[in-house]
């Protein structure tokens, strides 16, 4: 029990610190790179006057290390400032965007386990077959083809055949985009795993034994060769968060990725710094789950803490 | 390749920017748009997404053709100049109620004057409605006339008011009186409580999605035929942040427009879903918002120690020389641009003037004339070098992910490494960009200024010396060189007379001087195309943004529905 504690806690106190570099990490670049979010007010003929009495409002006239500070407690409150673009509090449009994202996300990666892990199976214990082959291609060209492509490329193949709808806010689209290439990455490593686990002894013990072919393959192979997939489950849900913002915006999709380069385009210091907390802290609760499932699955995990 | 397309335009029947085609009311307009609304409150952002909302949903007491320059009326019926100039004596329509039922008075027009000036406000269009300076008064003579007063005359005349959206004092007054205008109208508002004098008001706002504006049933406009305005049921801005996935959506049929302006490189596409019927293409005429090249004038910068070559006049000139603006036109804009060498473009109509042609591309000359200037290879690598044995070499700020932008300085950069000057380019997102421009930490900048009107009379911050965008040395007590000291003179002339050919006469004197001076170089004015689906009618398309949307009173959609739908 003590075990389990140290190791929850201290998976924990990881995520929060993660959670707490990101966002302090963010808010500093954007503050020490040329140019704010009255940088735009030169365009409308404001003197330096009200451009200065804008920073001050924005806090962007203290220096780094108390704005730093000063922000931190403002979280401490649950305040996480106010966006210079929309004029609402960063929290509110953090929480409508984040739940979209969530959603995408969750979508995608049961999407992607749905896809990836059968047929990774189906490709690892049938090495050197047509349909094998079949499959590592079709993963590798998912693998091979930029985000970007891919997503416009699924755009165009919607809009002209009508299959799924491309208007902005739909799930269709933004959903394939962003779980195809990661159930052929989850294919890849599943099939690699599942080559090895039906090759081994346990399992030509089982076929000994005379059990069926489709009872060693997703009864033995496919339950032992999860194992690294769930290892690098938390890789993959940051890459899918990382992924999301490319895939909203070319789709329309109106979640944290579209705000986030709205947020940046605009220079809104505030709102970039809450969207890097409410990434992070989904990749963080994402990993602290996975770390959570590897533990349960395999106590080594929980004793190397 | 370049010339190929080329020779596939002009062979290509004329666009039209107008459409004349039989209107029929009703329907639902979908228009995709990149970026969305911080506010509902026009008065306090400055931003594209604020103005094309506020075109929509509110109506000045005048409007400027957005094709022609021409002033109409429009809440105001009718207006009088007293003798000196100073005074408009405005008649207002007595028949126009805003969207909630609630009549539009005259004390709405000084209202709105008062909350666009009122310090606490910090208005972003503010500055637009300052005549030399200093604020336009207004005063309500009865319930359906103003007096506009000014501090000065004003050449430009009654654009000044194109301005000024008129807001419903009853809603707004409240929130002025307590300071807390600028959070009046913000996107979370009920929508129901935002009324206005506009064609739409706003039905339904989803963020991130979309933006739903229906028919404004008490709009006080009709057609020539004496119908109700505007045509369209509903206009349904979707929130699209790719430009790709715009062109896709129009292309299959699921929008009927992209507000922006069509990319060069889209061009090609589109005007093959043109032929086969799927889209129209609409000729918006040629830019009055060409990029630009300038460089640091600022006599205290630190350029002007290190490199003071780079401030040279003579320097402007052979790089004018050196660039081969055909090359730019056939590379970057695929032919669809036109010379120049200023700002004032084709587009700018009459402000247009012939005689300040570019040069011709000639590199020896530039060569010869930085030669001039002691800008030589001194060590035989090909590049030349100061006096000092220091690389002639600068770097040039342009716009990151702007394809034309980048494109454009490329060239610039690969023309000018031909006659040995190396020019560094370094894209940087447009925030980052004004913040080192602002701080005159930079030694060049290429990039683009969209103004609001073709009256260069409009645009004085960039023409004056003391002008906040007078780009290349913002802001001065006093003018540095005596060549802007004129053109201040000019200027300040040009924009207090108000007779139309003397106007026209001192600007082209502005305009002899600046082609002579060179503070900016321009190469090419981009014709600017918009694309809409075939079943939307009425369609006015302009140089300045919002290009379809300025007019949106006067769209229609046809019954049928286009292919693809």
């Amino acid at each position: 029990v003590n075990d389990t504690i140290r190791f929850v806690a201290g998976r924990l106190a990881i995520a929060a610190l993660f959670v707490l570099a990101v966002g302090v990490g963010a808010f500093a670049l954007v503050r020490l790179a040329p140019g704010d979010a009255t940088s735009h007010l030169v365009l409308t003929g404001a003197d330096p006057a009200t451009i200065a009495s804008e920073r001050a409002r924005l806090g962007l006239d203290l220096p780094l290390p108390a704005h730093v500070a000063r922000w931190l407690a403002g979280i401490a409150r649950l305040d996480f400032g106010e966006s210079s673009r929309f004029g609402r509090p960063v929290a509110g449009l953090v929480a409508d965007r984040l739940g979209r994202t969530a959603l995408l996300a969750a979508a995608a990666l049961l999407l992607a386990v749905g896809i990836g892990l059968p047929l990774g199976v189906l490709s690892g214990t049938r090495q050197g077959s047509l349909l094998a082959g079949m499959i590592g291609v079709l993963s590798v060209a998912f693998l091979c083809c930029p985000p970007i492509i891919a997503t416009l490329g699924l755009l165009l193949l919607a809009a002209g055949t009508g299959w799924l709808s491309i208007a902005p806010g739909d799930l269709g689209v933004p959903l394939l985009a962003l779980a195809l290439p990661l159930a052929a990455t989850f294919e890849r490593i599943q099939s690699q795993a599942a080559g090895e686990a039906f090759d081994s002894a346990n399992v030509h013990a089982a076929a000994a034994r005379g059990l069926p072919r489709s009872r060693l393959v997703w009864a033995h192979a496919a339950r032992q060769s999860l194992r690294p997939v769930l290892g690098t489950a938390g890789v993959m849900i940051a890459s899918l968060f990382s992924g999301s913002v490319v895939v909203e915006v070319i789709t329309s999709w109106p979640g944290l990725g579209q705000l986030t380069l709205e947020a940046l385009l605009s220079r809104d210091l505030y709102l970039i710094a809450g969207c890097a907390v409410a990434g992070a802290s989904l990749v963080a609760v994402a990993n602290f789950a996975t770390d959570l499932l590897r533990a349960a699955a395999d106590p080594r995990v929980r004793h190397s803490t | 390749m370049g010339i190929g397309v080329y020779s596939l335009w002009v062979s290509r029947p004329e666009r039209q920017n107008v459409q004349s085609d039989a209107l029929a009311p009703g329907g639902r307009l979908i228009a995709t748009y990149r970026t969305e609304p911080g506010t509902f409150n026009r008065l306090i952002a400055p931003q594209s997404a604020e103005e094309l909302i506020n075109r929509l949903t509110n109506a000045t007491l005048v409007r400027v053709d957005r094709t022609s320059g021409a002033v109409e009326p429009r809440l105001a019926r009718s207006w009088t100049t007293s003798a000196d100039g100073l005074t408009w004596t405005l008649s207002l329509r007595d028949d126009v109620t805003f969207s909630d039922g609630r009549p539009f008075t005259s004390a709405d027009v000084v209202f709105s004057l008062r909350a666009a000036y009122d310090e606490r406000v910090k208005s972003a269009i503010a500055t637009s409605l300052l005549i030399a300076g200093k604020p336009i008064q207004a005063r309500a003579l009865d319930a359906h006339t103003v007096a506009v007063v000014l501090p000065s005359p004003f050449g430009p005349g009654m654009a000044i008011l194109d301005a000024l959206p008129i807001l419903p004092q009853h809603k707004l007054q409240p929130a002025l009186d307590a300071g807390t205008f600028r959070e009046a109208w913000g996107v979370t508002t009920p929508l129901q409580d935002i009324a206005g004098l506009g064609p739409f008001v706003l039905k339904e706002y989803v963020p991130g999605r979309h933006l739903l504006l229906g028919r404004n049933p008490r709009f006080w406009r009709t057609d020539a035929a004496g119908r109700q305005l505007p045509y369209l049921d509903e206009i349904e801005i979707q929130f699209t942040p790719d430009q790709n996935n715009e062109v896709i959506r129009l292309q299959a049929g699921e929008s009927d427009l992209m507000t922006d302006r069509v990319r060069f490189e889209d061009l090609a596409l589109l005007e093959e879903a043109e032929d086969q019927g799927r889209i129209a293409l609409h000729d918006a005429g040629v830019s009055i918002a060409p990029d630009l090249l300038w460089f640091n004038l600022n006599p205290q910068a630190p350029v002007s120690k290190t490199k003071p070559w780079l401030q040279a006049t003579e320097f402007r000139l052979a790089i004018s020389e050196a660039v081969s603006r055909t090359a730019l036109v056939n590379t970057v804009f695929l032919g669809e641009a036109i010379e120049i060498a200023g700002p004032i473009t084709p587009g700018h109509g009459d402000w247009y003037l012939e005689d300040t042609r570019p040069p011709a591309f000639d590199p020896d000359a530039a060569i010869k004339r930085l030669q001039s200037m002691g800008l030589t290879d001194r060590n035989g690598d090909g590049m030349l070098d100061d006096a000092r044995g220091q690389p002639v070499a600068f770097a040039a700020l342009t716009q990151k992910g702007h394809s034309v932008r980048e494109r454009s300085a490329a060239i610039v950069q690969e023309q000018l490494r031909r006659i040995g000057i190396r020019m560094d380019v370094v894209a940087l997102e447009p925030r980052t960009i004004f913040g080192q421009w602002s701080a005159g930490d930079y030694e060049a900048v290429y990039f683009g200024i969209e103004p609001d009107s073709f009256d260069p009379g409009r645009n004085m911050d960039f023409w004056l010396s003391s002008g906040g965008f007078h780009l290349w040395n913002p802001r001065q007590a006093t003018p540095a060189t005596s060549w802007e000291a004129r053109i201040d003179q000019l200027m300040q002339k040009q924009s207090t007379t108000t007779e139309p050919t003397e106007r026209q006469r001192l600007f082209a004197e502005v305009q002899r001087i600046f082609h002579e001076q060179v503070p900016a170089l321009y190469f090419a004015a981009p014709k600017v195309t918009i694309a809409t689906s075939t079943r939307v009618k009425g369609v006015t398309a302009s140089p300045i943004a919002p290009s379809v949307l300025w007019n949106a009173e006067m769209l229609s959609l046809s019954a049928s529905s286009p292919p693809g739908r």
